[in-house]
């Protein structure tokens, strides 16, 4: 009890006398601040990517692919197909037919606005029964396609990000003119999605192999079944996922890059915001060198000192940390970026803050190691003596 | 010259707190290495990729949409044409699926090598045209799985045989590094007319075409003449030099730029700052030695300079050997993207950057230390 009013006595004394020292007590925020702000602001990054990589997500939604197969590279037959609607777990439409879409992916190149420079992102060729298993799509501008016609309709990501989505606008794919007829939005979905009808691009393509078939199920918790029965059936050669594990995987390797990169460059900035926070705390700690020793004379502990001044360093990170958070939110968040042709906007949650927030807690610990300790051990005579 | 003793002594005055401040500059330049680089490293690469290589490929895709293989004659009749290979791509994998490898057909005419950024030794090349199932392995591929010339290599591949067997066997004939921008991962350069006899579907199909040209001059025209005959066709072909195709990749990470010279800039500016609050502790610890020296004749000028030089002595080895560690770090970033290197210029601006930054953080400091006037500075003892 004695210790603990000892090292708050001596930490009220610290921090009181912080104003005689601005310059030191300046460096150890501006350190932590660019730290914290550069780490937050990397890492939304990831967190951005992946909102938008399960932004369509539905729970109740599955993925067949044929077996071993990543999406692109998976085809599954129409016999594969048919079999799948027939299997059991599967809700109906309000028309009474099974909720199955089927997928057919290519890839086209787009140009974003401003710079013109080329992206790859795909066409997807689907059902139009996606309207009734997707009810959270929604046309902001124009129609769903019509079956048959060579149309697009495009989510309106597409139409900030990309020229050539105008509503009415021709992109000749296959030598073929597709018109864009209509404009949407999808749940909280940032992702450019081009959609046309399966069978028309099928035909433009030469294909007659899906590369997926997308069921929605009676509830997420028939999945199981669903899986089981999938499985049993010899006929097929298919696996299914939940859409949700399928999107996590597909984005896996793209996140470990980012956050890979956040991460390395933080943490080569905090071993220099701490060697700056060491050095500054050890120069508050010499100017106090006579005060300290009076502290000691009467009677003060040197574990009290100690802790004293493992404190303050720790409270004198936490206002850069608090900054750096802010900093990052009011000039990254929302920003959009396109890495590696993905295209994203920074997304910076309270998750992010508290993780720099804690990286500025740590850097503030390890900083005020040393210096607490040549606090405790200042000589009291020499100390006393000296001018 | 006869000052550096000085200098020096000022610097080891307090040693922990002058090698904590040099630790601090190395890592930011450590940082600043890396990442400017990275940045310089991959823009060297680009100009260094060729302009004469020719790409033909799928107007709508780079290697997902195939081209009909009886291309070749009409693109090998356009003037300017030196060779026309085609190339398929495919995906294998050794023994299990982590160890995916990738299968690049081509066919071994006259001058292939020229539409191609390998180089495979010249006493390599005929049995590799003469055999069916030979195959050239990436020399990194052949040491990571231990493969020798002559072996025989089962690979499991994505496109089955016509007997719908994904197994393929191919007896090595050789090696080939590859100088492509970008050019890393296992893979290995196979016999097309082989694969397309062999292979179950997708037979008279391509993913594109490699063309050399006679001269790099003629390569935008010729370009523009091989996209001209497929115009309006159902294959449309968009042909483009592998040194644009660089330039798209790197302009894709191009926003990359930007949050490199935010990372840089907030480095900096946390290292101007403490460097200066150090200086000027510094320069108030040492008053009355500063006052000393100028009652024996030390101009305010030369006191100045001698804070400077102390600043300037610190930032400027620290961010040599920071700068130095990022040179050598740099290799392992190499392995991920071909042809990176760290070109001296990014070594020129990182030290001009550690004597701005010396600068800006010692004049404060410095200029307090010329404007100290003896008697007061002395009286305060």
């Amino acid at each position: 009890m004695n210790f603990l009013r000892q090292a708050a006595a001596l930490l009220r004394l610290n921090l009181g006398g912080l104003s005689a020292r601005g310059g030191s007590a300046v460096t150890i925020l501006i350190g932590v601040t660019c730290t914290v702000g550069v780490l937050v602001s990397m890492l939304a990054m990831g967190t951005g990517a992946h909102r938008q990589a399960v932004g369509y997500v539905r729970d109740d939604t599955a993925v067949v692919t044929s077996r071993g197969s990543n999406g692109l590279d998976s085809s599954v037959s129409r016999d594969e197909a048919a079999t799948v609607a027939d299997l059991p777990g599967i809700a109906s439409g309000s028309d009474g037919k099974p909720l199955v879409g089927h997928d057919a992916i290519v890839v086209i190149e787009g140009h974003r606005r401003g710079r013109g420079v080329r992206v790859f992102f795909p066409l997807i060729g689907t059902s139009p029964i996606v309207t009734a298993m997707r009810p959270e799509m929604h046309f902001t501008d124009g129609r769903m396609f019509q079956p048959g016609l060579h149309e697009l309709v495009a989510s309106n990501p597409c139409v900030r990000t990309f020229t050539g989505f105008e509503l009415g606008a021709r992109r000749a794919v296959r030598g073929i003119d597709w018109t864009v007829v209509g404009h949407y939005d999808q749940g909280n979905n940032m992702q450019c999605l081009v959609l046309a009808d399966v069978e028309t691009l099928m035909t433009a393509f030469g294909r007659n192999t899906f590369n997926e078939v997308v069921v929605r199920l009676k509830s997420p918790g028939d999945f199981d079944a669903f899986r089981a029965a999938l499985e049993a059936n010899p006929a097929v050669h298919l696996q299914v996922k939940r859409e949700r594990d399928a999107a996590e995987e597909r984005f896996k390797g793209f996140r470990a890059i980012l956050n890979f990169a956040a991460y390395f460059v933080g943490a080569i900035m905090a071993v220099g915001a701490t060697l700056g926070a060491v050095n500054s705390l050890y120069s508050i700690v010499d100017a106090r060198r006579r005060e300290l020793a009076t502290l000691r004379a009467i009677g003060f502990g040197s574990g009290a000192i100690v802790v004293a001044t493992l404190v303050e360093s720790v409270l004198l990170s936490l206002p850069g940390a608090l900054l750096g958070a802010a900093v990052a939110w009011l000039f990254f968040h929302g920003m959009a970026v396109s890495p590696f042709g993905f295209s994203f906007a920074l997304d910076v949650t309270p998750g992010l803050a508290e993780i720099g927030i804690a990286w500025a807690l740590v850097m503030g610990f390890l900083g005020g190691l040393l210096p607490a300790l040549r606090a405790a051990r200042v000589p009291v005579t020499t100390a006393l003596r000296a001018t | 010259m006869k000052y550096l003793p000085l200098i020096w002594s000022g610097i080891w005055r307090k040693p922990g707190r002058t090698i904590l401040i040099f630790l601090q500059v190395a890592v930011a330049f450590v940082l600043f290495g890396v990442l400017q680089g990275l940045k310089t490293g991959v823009e060297h690469a680009v100009d260094a990729a060729r302009a004469d290589l020719l790409i033909v490929h799928s107007r709508l895709s780079l290697i997902m949409e195939g081209l009909p293989v009886s291309f070749l004659d009409p693109i090998r009749s356009v003037a300017g044409v030196r060779v026309a290979i085609p190339v398929e791509l495919f995906l294998c994998y050794y023994q299990k699926p982590e160890q995916g490898v990738l299968s690049v057909a081509v066919a071994p005419d006259k001058d292939w090598t020229t539409a191609f950024t390998f180089a495979i030794r010249p006493q390599d090349l005929p049995a590799f045209a003469r055999s069916r199932t030979a195959a050239l392995v990436l020399e990194t591929t052949a040491k990571k799985f231990g493969w020798k010339t002559g072996d025989r290599i089962p690979l499991i591949c994505r496109t089955a045989q016509k007997t719908g067997s994904p197994n393929w066997t191919f007896e090595m004939a050789g090696t080939f590094t590859d100088s492509d921008f970008g050019g890393s991962g296992d893979k290995i350069l196979m016999n097309f007319a082989y694969y397309d006899e062999a292979r179950a579907t997708g037979r008279g199909t391509v993913n594109h075409f490699n063309v050399s040209v006679t001269d790099p001059s003629v390569a935008v025209p010729v370009a523009d003449a091989i996209d001209r005959l497929s115009a309006n066709s159902s294959h449309e072909t968009k042909t483009e030099s592998i040194r644009e195709l660089a330039q798209q990749q790197v302009q894709q990470i191009g926003d990359f730029d930007f949050l490199i010279r935010a990372v840089v800039s907030a480095v900096l500016a946390a290292l101007l700052f403490a460097i200066a609050t150090m200086m000027v502790q510094s320069v108030r610890e040492r008053t009355s030695e500063l006052a000393v020296l100028k009652t024996i004749g030390f101009t305010d000028r030369t006191v100045f300079l001698l804070i400077l030089g102390e600043a300037l002595a610190v930032c400027i080895l620290a961010a040599a050997s920071g700068l130095g560690l990022a040179t050598a770090v740099l290799p392992i970033a190499a392995r991920f993207v071909t042809g990176l290197s760290m070109p001296r210029i990014t070594l020129v601006i990182g030290l001009g950057i550690s004597v701005l930054v010396a600068l800006i953080s010692a004049a404060v400091p410095a200029l307090l230390a010329a404007r100290l006037r003896v008697a007061t500075a002395l009286a305060e003892r």
